[in-house]
């Protein structure tokens, strides 16, 4: 339903994006509020719409929305080719609300498919870097092959289901014991969709890529993409595979302990932001997939409020971190005497995705502990994320202690805080307080968004 | 003997022949010349098989698409029969001889056991590989995967000439 109304906007500027992504968004919520879409399109019931669905294409398109506002700009400076790369990125919006709503695997491989595909052009778009271009070809050469690997299982899952469909709820694999071609096929399908969220076993590729791909994509990518990944991820085993849960739940719970210890871990020995976010994007992937393995009510509340609070600190950070000349830790040095306001709101999200009270990122941290707990099984789980998440804060506050604690370097100086002056803009520096008010509204009152689930 | 049948033993000399010189020649060019040949000729089985759409995408696909890659590959590492190395190893030769031997042991023995080996073609009979009932299934069924798998083409072609344009 919403490709069509992408595709309209091909041929825009920044100002042309924002404005279709506005009036997506209004669509969007008329639908969630009346239950009643602008267009009625009979989709033979390959797609369904449900509150959930909908409160999280929402959330993906408002993160979307801030993205474009306050890093348009940024977009503008990688390349030549302004308006292709946000019609990208309206190909991968659209990919994401494909994931968010598909009914048959056929959907979900399209809509994996024309999120993947773009994201392979991104990363590569500064052509004139090389590590770029071995990002875009390494990930696109991984890419390639887990695709392979999630036809391979959606084939496995079509022959072995008695009905020879591709519509996930008559997957059903029944109680007891699974047929094997069912088993081959979900264990085929975690190791897909594993990789698409940068799993542990899976997620060699993620700190390279984040790494090389221009500052802004990374943004993108790391938020937006991430989240519509883990969308997928939910439907597809709660729908299809989740009457045989308990069988799965074990490989799920330790690929969860994997990310989250070797995402915390690593993070703490990064130089570069840039890259430590990207190991830290690792370990937030490791407390959204406990949801997953919960697999409840609390579990999709929490998700949807991960989503939020973890995109909208995401993007502000790498925001912030554009504007820097010098992307290692110390290139925040002094940050907080030269620019109170970036440095402060730098600050709340480094908090939020801590998980210190009071912001979204604990109380979304809390649903997804909540959730895990009430499931009953594997409790060592919950009291490991607890403790992977006493690690991350160790690598948060380096950054915040640099910012406000430690002296500028002689070296950095000159050109770096220059920059960084010159280039904010009060508008820019208005939406990051703006952000950062929704992440500590969000962190006080989680219900204004988790209530939009019972609306209908 | 019908014509079909007289078809039918055509094409398979055709195939076979294809496969066998495909095999045999020096040239690396001439091999996939005779492969393309396999390939119109299984096509050929297929139409006689009724299945309109696998002969056609056959064609496309691999008598088309693929063949001119291995013909470019070929050409551009200028492979041909000087630059191969001499085949020395005789037991290597021994060996594949009679692996090839024994798989086509095996797959005599497993279509002798089957049951559809008395009937050579289908003529007429047999509706799953046409290309209007594919054509009624993409189009009521299928319909909104094939109108989104347009937005995944796009966004390829779109990112393709992203990727190849010069920067100014």
């Amino acid at each position: 339903m919403f490709g069509g109304v992408f595709i309209k906007n091909k041929a825009m500027c920044k100002y042309l994006a924002i404005l279709g992504l506005l009036i997506v968004i209004l669509v969007n919520c008329m639908e969630l509020y009346s239950g009643e879409s602008l267009f009625a399109i009979d989709t033979n019931n390959m797609l369904s719409f449900n509150s959930f669905n909908l409160v999280f294409i929402t959330v993906a398109m408002v993160c979307t929305l801030i993205f474009f506002l306050l890093s348009g700009s940024d977009i503008e400076k990688v390349g030549a080719n302004v308006s292709e790369y946000f019609a990208l990125i309206f190909f991968v919006l659209c990919g994401v609300c494909l994931a968010a709503t598909f009914n048959t695997l056929l959907i979900l491989f399209i809509g994996i498919e024309i999120i993947s595909i773009p994201l392979y052009i991104l990363t590569g778009s500064d052509k004139r870097n090389l590590k770029s271009n071995e990002a875009a070809l390494k990930y696109f050469l991984m890419g390639a092959f887990s695709t392979g690997i999630m036809l391979m299982g959606i084939a496995f899952l079509y022959g072995g289901n008695p009905e020879g469909s591709f519509y996930i709820s008559s997957l059903n694999a029944g109680q007891g014991k699974m047929p094997v071609m069912i088993a081959i096929g979900l264990v085929f399908m975690l190791i897909a969709m594993s990789f698409k969220v940068s799993a542990v076993p899976f997620h060699f590729w993620t700190p390279d890529v984040y790494d090389g791909a221009p500052a802004v994509f990374t943004s993108f990518m790391a938020t937006i993409v991430k989240i519509g990944g883990f969308i997928a991820f939910i439907r597809l085993f709660e729908n299809s595979f989740g009457s045989v849960q308990p069988q799965w739940q074990l490989l799920i719970a330790i690929i969860t302990a994997a990310t989250l210890f070797i995402g915390n871990l690593t993070a703490v020995f990064q130089q570069s932001v840039k890259r430590m976010l990207a190991y830290s994007s690792i370990a937030q992937a490791g407390f959204m997939l406990l949801s997953i393995f919960a697999l409840n009510e609390a579990a999709k509340e929490g998700l949807i409020l991960y989503a939020a609070a973890y995109s909208l600190a995401t993007i502000g950070l790498f925001a912030i971190l554009i504007k820097m000349e010098d992307y290692t830790i110390e290139g925040f040095n002094g940050l907080g005497k030269k620019q109170p306001v970036l440095a402060v709101t730098a600050t709340v999200f480094l908090l939020s995705l801590t998980g210190i009270p009071l912001t979204a990122g604990f109380q979304s941290k809390f649903y997804m502990l909540m959730a895990a707990v009430r499931d009953g099984h594997h409790q060592w789980l919950v009291i490991f994320a607890v403790l992977c998440a006493a690690i991350s804060a160790y690598y948060y506050f380096k950054i915040i202690q640099a910012m406000f604690f430690k002296e500028v370097s002689l070296n950095t100086t000159s050109n770096n805080l220059l920059l960084a002056s010159a280039e904010t803009t009060s508008t820019f520096r208005g939406l990051l307080i703006f952000i950062a008010i929704l992440i500590i509204v969000l962190g006080l009152f989680p219900w204004l968004l988790t209530d939009w689930l019972h609306y209908q | 003997m019908s014509i079909t049948e007289i078809l039918f033993w055509f094409l398979s000399v055709l195939a076979v022949g294809g496969a066998m010189l495909l095999v045999a020649s020096k040239n690396p060019v001439h091999s996939i010349l005779y492969l393309i040949i396999t390939f119109f000729a299984v096509s050929g089985h297929y139409i006689l098989l009724n299945a309109q759409f696998l002969a056609i995408v056959n064609i496309i696909v691999y008598a088309g698409a693929i063949m001119v890659l291995f013909l470019f590959v070929v050409m551009l590492m200028n492979l041909n029969a000087d630059s191969e190395p001499p085949q020395k190893n005789r037991l290597l030769l021994y060996s594949g001889t009679i692996a090839g031997c024994c798989l086509l042991l095996v797959l005599v023995a497993a279509l002798k056991q089957s049951s559809t080996t008395s009937q050579l073609v289908e003529m007429g009979g047999g509706d799953a590989g046409l290309i209007k009932n594919l054509g009624m299934a993409l189009f009521s069924d299928y319909v909104f995967p094939f109108e989104i798998s347009s937005v995944l083409f796009l966004s390829a072609m779109i990112g393709a000439v992203v990727i190849s344009k010069k920067e100014a």
